[in-house]
């Protein structure tokens, strides 16, 4: 019999005490929709870039792949440069006035 | 038509090789300072970004108050690629300020405004009040909360200048306040106005070097190494540098595209902690250094004054720096290049961190 009252007794109790954690919790969720229905008034930002991943992808590896392709250009245009500049060094970039003409 | 005989009908009817021929003998000396040369040609490759760009939106920018923040939204959203040509517009225009601006400071400190070429000053001086002009309109376009602040008080800071304040306000408005009057306006000045006079002025320009030919700093007139000619060797080293352009531009673009602000509501207060773009920085960190009063006169009409003054000199720098004129070392005016640049660098640096 007096075991049965202290189970009743802690049974109780233990209702007691989630009573007062559920009411807590409770609370605190109304807050927290209260805090939050200002966030569903606001404007989104506009994506100004694509979102989805394949497409982030794409753009990332064009931008690898067009840098590639003006580091290529850069060295060929170099290239041909510095051969300009080796032909005028030499001096023989400048037509003679009175070449014969060979036809 | 093969690409012999189509070479050979153009120089049938024009004379291709004296135009080579003029390029040839276009002579750039080498010397010290000789990368300066390369911010001019650059500033015009941006440009020429600028203006593709600015067709390709010009097709889908509907310029109407109600729809313009709309129909950004959609060039960026629905467009293919359309988010990428806003945003190369977006960068190439901050990078052909800034290059212009470098351009105009270093034509400053090296004096290459000295006689004769006081006109290739005045018209580079005028093409970098349209590019800031350029910038500022198309900031406009956006009708985003900032922009219409930034406008208002552009146009207001204007409208202090004293006689023709109140004229140059109501001209640029389109009325007494910023509405979408206003907006109509700049689209007409930012797609036409604009874009005649730079190709005017870009030509007037161009045609100038080409007659009086590359400035010699008077400190390296002695220094000169050699003379190379404009073609091959000079064009080539510009075609290399547009092209890192090109990628840094595209670089940009691709990391960092411009956000689009809330719409503008006329109505509203303005945004808190509104700062204008970075090339208006330094004027807004000097209007903030002068008091509302001033000696019982009105601070900000005074801060107006000045800084008109200000500019006013820097533009006729080449009318009182008379020896260099005589082809003389002037020190003072050296000092005054070198204070005009720290006094932006300095002015646009705080502005920005504050």
């Amino acid at each position: 019999m007096l075991r049965s009252k202290t189970i009743y007794k802690n049974i109780l109790q233990c209702l007691c005490c989630s009573y007062k954690s559920i009411k807590t919790l409770i609370f605190s969720l109304i807050m927290l929709s209260l805090g939050a229905i200002p966030l569903l008034a606001q404007e989104k930002n506009i994506e100004v870039f694509p979102s989805a991943p394949y497409d982030r992808f794409i753009i990332y590896q064009a931008l690898v792949l067009f840098w590639i392709g003006i580091i290529g250009l850069i060295v060929i245009i170099r290239m041909k440069l510095r051969e300009i500049e080796r032909i005028q060094d030499m001096g023989i970039d400048k037509e003679e006035k009175d070449i014969p003409f060979l036809d | 038509m093969s690409c012999q005989r189509l070479k050979n009908w153009i120089e049938d009817r024009y004379d291709l090789d004296g135009l080579r021929g003029f390029a040839k003998h276009k002579l750039i000396p080498v010397h010290r300072y000789e990368v300066l040369y390369y911010t001019g040609g650059l500033a015009m490759f941006l440009f020429i970004i600028q203006f593709i760009t600015g067709m390709v939106l010009s097709f889908y920018y509907i310029p109407y108050f109600e729809q313009a923040h709309k129909s950004i939204i959609e060039i960026v959203t629905k467009l293919n690629m359309g988010w990428f040509f806003r945003s190369l517009h977006h960068w190439g225009a901050q990078l052909s300020i800034g290059v212009l601006f470098i351009h105009v400071f270093s034509t400053l400190l090296l004096k290459s405004y000295r006689k004769p070429r006081e006109l290739l000053w005045i018209t580079g001086f005028i093409l970098l009040g349209i590019s800031i002009f350029f910038g500022l309109s198309g900031y406009f376009l956006l009708w985003d909360e900032r922009a219409f602040a930034a406008v208002r008080v552009a146009t207001g800071g204007a409208g202090n200048l004293p006689v023709i304040g109140g004229f140059i306000k109501s001209f640029l408005r389109g009325g007494i306040d910023v509405t979408g009057e206003t907006l109509t306006r700049f689209y007409a000045f930012h797609v036409s106005v604009l874009p005649i006079l730079t190709l005017i002025l870009i030509g007037i320009h161009l045609a100038l070097v080409q007659y009086h030919g590359m400035s010699v700093p008077v400190s390296e007139e002695k220094n000169v190494k050699k003379y190379v000619p404009f073609f091959p060797n000079v064009l080539y080293k510009d075609f290399i540098i547009w092209l890192v352009a090109l990628g840094v531009v595209v670089t940009l673009s691709v990391l960092m595209p411009p956000e689009i602000g809330k719409k503008a509501d006329p109505l509203a207060a303005p945004p808190e902690n509104i700062k204008p773009e970075w090339y208006f920085l330094f004027l807004f960190q000097t209007l903030k250094l002068f008091p509302g009063d001033l000696m019982g006169l009105n601070g900000e009409m005074i801060a107006i004054i000045l800084i008109s003054l200000g500019i006013l000199f820097f533009f006729l720098i080449p009318f009182f720096d008379r020896k260099s004129a005589r082809g003389e070392r002037s020190p003072v005016f050296t000092w005054i290049g070198i204070i005009y640049t720290a006094y932006f660098i300095v002015m646009t640096i705080i502005g920005f961190l504050t």
